[in-house]
């Protein structure tokens, strides 16, 4: 089950109030490639790990982007503190506040609401774990990309630490990978779906 | 804090497996927790180990204020990348007491800011004198001042 630790895993002190930025930051939120849909995507893929080490990374890792979903979150919340009418309508984040508020909704940048369908459980441990790759490199490209369209320094130290984060994983993801493969049939690694076929 | 590693070329280096056969996606190994980073420097990458450091465009974060909360979250955070890595290496008997050390510093210095400052467990209030999990602020608030 889960716990909660009171405190992030890196400080979110945004001293800037940001709109505009809040309106691109908010995919890493409910975006095809944010912190929510990582999470949901590892954890729910760990039921139909067959090995040990891939049940337990996938609960880690799953467990680590749920605290990074409360980092981004936390970054949207204090960029769209203590916003005017002008402000709000000037950034064009009004056709999200008409909706939202000064809440923070789990949606892309272009105003799609976070979805399962941006994310995969195969119930297939290669499938699963390639698939985890290739979200892990889009992760890192979307802060890539806001560390291109942001010059808040409060808000880029930030979105670095996550994006470290991403290649760290996509490392881990990698050694799990290798880990199953080597339990798998070397002559066949399609034989069979140990996910499945046990 | 280049410099220390640069005569350390292998710490960039990891192990694929030999043969390798077709149709399958192979990533190195990380050999070993060696060297890593200190945990302030380690917060302030985004992890432990120099050999993952990649930044975009080669643009780093500075060093953080050194208060009673980013020294926690310094020493929790090699906790979490310790825990990861030994998911992959549950074998390696070195990255293991790394582990129970830095584990032992965590536990009491959470403890240490749980009594001094505020419960970051609910369990932490065991002792307390009343149901202070409520009080502010909360992880996500922005705060001006200096914390804990």
């Amino acid at each position: 089950m889960f716990l909660y630790e009171k405190k992030l895993q890196y400080p979110v002190k945004i001293a800037n109030p940001n709109p505009k930025l809040a309106k691109v930051i908010i995919s890493q939120v409910g975006g095809p490639d944010g912190e929510l849909g990582a999470s949901m995507r590892y954890l729910n893929q760990r039921y139909s790990m067959p090995y040990d080490e891939l049940k337990g990374l996938l609960t880690d890792i799953g467990t680590e982007e749920l605290g990074h979903m409360e980092m981004v979150a936390a970054i949207i919340h204090q960029l769209t503190r203590k916003m005017s009418t002008e402000e709000i309508i000037r950034s064009g984040l009004d056709t999200y506040f008409v909706d939202h508020t000064a809440g923070v909704y789990p949606t892309a940048a272009s105003g799609f609401p976070w979805s399962a369908a941006s994310m995969a459980v195969k119930g297939d441990v290669l499938a699963d774990l390639n698939e985890d790759l290739a979200a892990e490199q889009k992760a890192r490209v979307t802060y890539d990309n806001i560390l291109r369209l942001s010059d808040d320094p409060d808000v880029n130290n930030v979105i670095r630490f996550l994006r470290e984060r991403e290649v760290v994983h996509y490392q881990r993801f990698g050694e799990g990978l290798r880990l199953a493969m080597e339990k798998m049939n070397q002559k066949n690694l399609y034989a069979v779906n140990p996910s499945f076929d046990r | 804090m280049e410099n220390q590693f640069a005569d350390m070329e292998r710490y960039r280096l990891g192990s694929l497996p030999d043969p390798a056969p077709l149709a399958a996606a192979y990533i190195p190994m990380q050999d070993s927790v060696n060297p890593n980073y200190t945990p302030p420097e380690a917060l302030s990458r985004g992890t432990l180990f120099p050999g993952l450091d990649l930044p975009f465009m080669n643009v780093v974060n500075p060093d953080l204020e050194q208060t009673p909360m980013t020294e926690l979250m310094a020493i929790g955070f090699v906790v979490d990348e310790l825990e990861l890595y030994l998911d992959t290496h549950a074998e390696d008997r070195e990255a293991f007491e790394l582990y129970q050390t830095m584990l032992a510093v965590k536990k009491e210095a959470m403890e240490r800011y749980a009594r001094r400052c505020a419960p970051l467990l609910q369990t932490d209030q065991l002792g307390m004198e009343r149901y202070a999990w409520l009080d502010s602020p909360w992880p996500w608030e922005y705060r001006n001042k200096r914390e804990g």
